[in-house]
């Protein structure tokens, strides 16, 4: 009997297919970063070349005999459907929406104790000095330091106008499992920066009390990072 | 040819067929170029978290869907059938250890537990690998631990978390084995018919994965759907107010980790940074989350039969509430 080709295989060779496809363009176009962190880019190769196998063997192995199912392979659609969304909507990164919707980061057992207590200072060692007093106190030791920051601006109404408040967020393995981490620089020229732009700071770093704060030497706009999240 | 003519080439008309979901895609791509999500925040932060969820958990459904097609084509039913045979004292804790040999996050072992279930295995000792693997691999372990390091309660929560995970999977599974494999797996619409008459072995290995992969994917979708929502539209502050509830934290971190949908490879950061809660109630986070969550709620309904889902739930639910209240007693 002849074998013909069924609806529901090429389909799901169609649903494999596009998957496989969003991989390897997120893979060429450095798009993982926006999604994924470092620790976990692997899986983008991974799932390309599992995909594209996974479709190839399904379309070369398209053909059953007759009779197929006709019905709409809504399974297969739905399937598709966040690659399309992906394809369409542009690149974006979380913004200040995001900060009120996810928890303050608190690594406190990779920043207090992990990191290189000599290295430069850097945005995970500030959030963590926030929340952690081990971490506070390693800051404290280290006041006046310089550091450079990256992070977009996020301004509250409780700061003052030569003040904003540098925001980062730290993946861990996707933007799902995001933690906010936020450091007051004081000594911006006021009205310079809006919301969600980005900024590189340089200044020193002083541990208050409880509070940390950057005096800001330097403050210049910066385009958004390719990687855009850090990674604790 | 006047054959040919009544009965065109299947693909052309199977193509008709297609229409109505080629159509759909186009206008959900048209809609949401119109939305401009750069201009809606809110939009923005949906598809992030969506697409996020679904790009990491995609590569664990596909090596699951793998494993799955592998045992259905590879290894005989005789072999389950032997292993069904040993007394259920032994199974549970079998299959709970046999998780540790399987480094992948919650959504690739639902595949594999379904297709050891159709495979003859006790569906008590299926159930128990499935909830066992996401929470005792070692790639989980080694997060949890370096997510606590430095921290008076490291030791509590990698044992914790380990011990728990057998417990509280070897629990679900006793409950669980009481069903046959008809009463716990659903029906699987579809074409199955094709699948059971290919013979030679490569095409019926695609079938299979490509039928768990779609099988699976799309329920997967829906669930990381309502869990961006949830993250999109919940403020945090609102959240935080019910985890801090004290008589109910235990229950409010499980119910947050039921609404976050994390990865367990990943939740150990996220579980670290609730720092105004102990550790008993950070290790239910960390042990129910993994078993159970929306994402995962969404794939259980399309895998098990609804009464076995709700059963698996409250078992999961009460266990590991009733082992960390005793934490909570001994350790805080």
């Amino acid at each position: 009997m002849t074998r013909r080709w069924s609806l529901d295989r090429l389909a799901t060779g169609g649903a494999l297919a596009a998957w496989a496809a969003l991989f390897w363009m997120l893979l060429v176009t450095g798009r993982t970063s926006l999604y994924l962190s470092s620790r976990t880019a692997w899986l983008i190769p991974v799932g390309a070349v599992l995909t594209t196998a996974a479709a190839a063997g399904r379309l070369a192995t398209g053909r059953t005999d007759p009779p197929t199912s006709q019905k709409p392979p809504w399974g297969a659609g739905l399937l598709i459907l966040p690659v399309v969304l992906a394809l369409a909507a542009p690149p974006a990164t979380l913004s200040s929406y995001a900060v009120g919707r996810r928890s303050s980061f608190g690594g406190a057992g990779i920043a207090a104790t992990a990191r290189a207590v000599a290295g430069p200072l850097d945005f995970v060692d500030v959030a963590a000095a926030r929340s952690t007093r081990d971490a506070l106190a390693t800051l404290r030791r280290r006041s006046g330091e310089r550091i450079f920051l990256e992070g977009f601006v996020t301004t509250p109404s409780n700061l003052g106008a030569d003040e904003l408040l540098l925001t980062r967020f730290i993946v861990t393995c996707c933007v799902a499992d995001a933690t906010s981490a936020q450091v007051r620089v004081v000594g911006v020229p006021p009205g310079s920066y809006d919301t969600d732009d980005w900024v590189r700071v340089t200044g020193r770093v002083y541990a208050l009390g409880a509070e940390v704060l950057v005096v800001a030497e330097e403050v210049e706009a910066i385009p958004i990072p390719t990687s855009p999240y850090l990674t604790p | 040819m006047a054959a040919r003519a009544s009965a065109p080439p299947a693909v052309f008309g199977g193509l008709r067929a297609a229409w109505p979901v080629l159509l759909a895609l186009s206008a959900a791509a048209v809609a949401i170029r119109l939305a401009d999500p750069a201009g809606a925040a809110w939009l923005q932060n949906l598809l992030l978290v969506f697409l996020s969820l679904l790009v990491e958990a995609m590569p664990f459904v596909l090596v699951g869907a793998v494993v799955s097609a592998a045992i259905e084509v590879l290894v005989p039913a005789s072999a389950f059938a032997r292993i069904g045979s040993l007394p259920r004292s032994l199974q549970l804790p079998a299959a709970a250890a046999a998780g540790v040999a399987f480094p992948v996050c919650e959504c690739g072992s639902v595949p594999v537990a379904r297709r050891l279930a159709r495979k003859g295995l006790a569906p008590g000792a299926a159930v128990t690998f499935m909830l066992a693997a996401p929470v005792v691999n070692p790639v989980v372990v080694a997060s949890t631990f370096v997510a606590y390091r430095g921290r008076e309660a490291l030791g509590v929560m990698v044992i914790g978390r380990l011990a728990l995970g057998f417990l509280v999977a070897i629990a679900a599974g006793w409950v669980i084995g009481a069903v046959t494999g008809s009463e716990l797996l659903r029906v699987r619409g579809g074409s199955p018919r094709e699948e059971e008459e290919e013979r030679a072995r490569w095409p019926r290995f695609f079938s299979h994965l490509g039928g768990d992969v779609v099988f699976m994917g799309r329920f997967l979708v829906v669930g990381a759907a309502i869990a961006a929502a949830i993250q999109t539209f919940v403020p945090q502050t609102f959240v935080d107010s019910v985890a801090s509830t004290p008589v109910l934290g235990l229950l409010a971190m499980m119910a947050l980790a039921f609404v976050m949908s994390l990865c367990s490879e990943s939740d150990a950061f996220v579980a670290a940074s609730f720092t105004a809660f102990g550790p008993a109630a950070q290790l239910a986070f960390l042990v129910f989350g993994p078993m159970v969550d929306l994402k995962l709620g969404a794939l259980y309904l399309g895998t098990f039969r609804r009464q076995a889902v709700g059963t698996m739930i409250a078992v999961i639910a009460a266990t590991t509430l009733a082992a960390t209240l005793w934490l909570q007693v001994v350790v805080g």
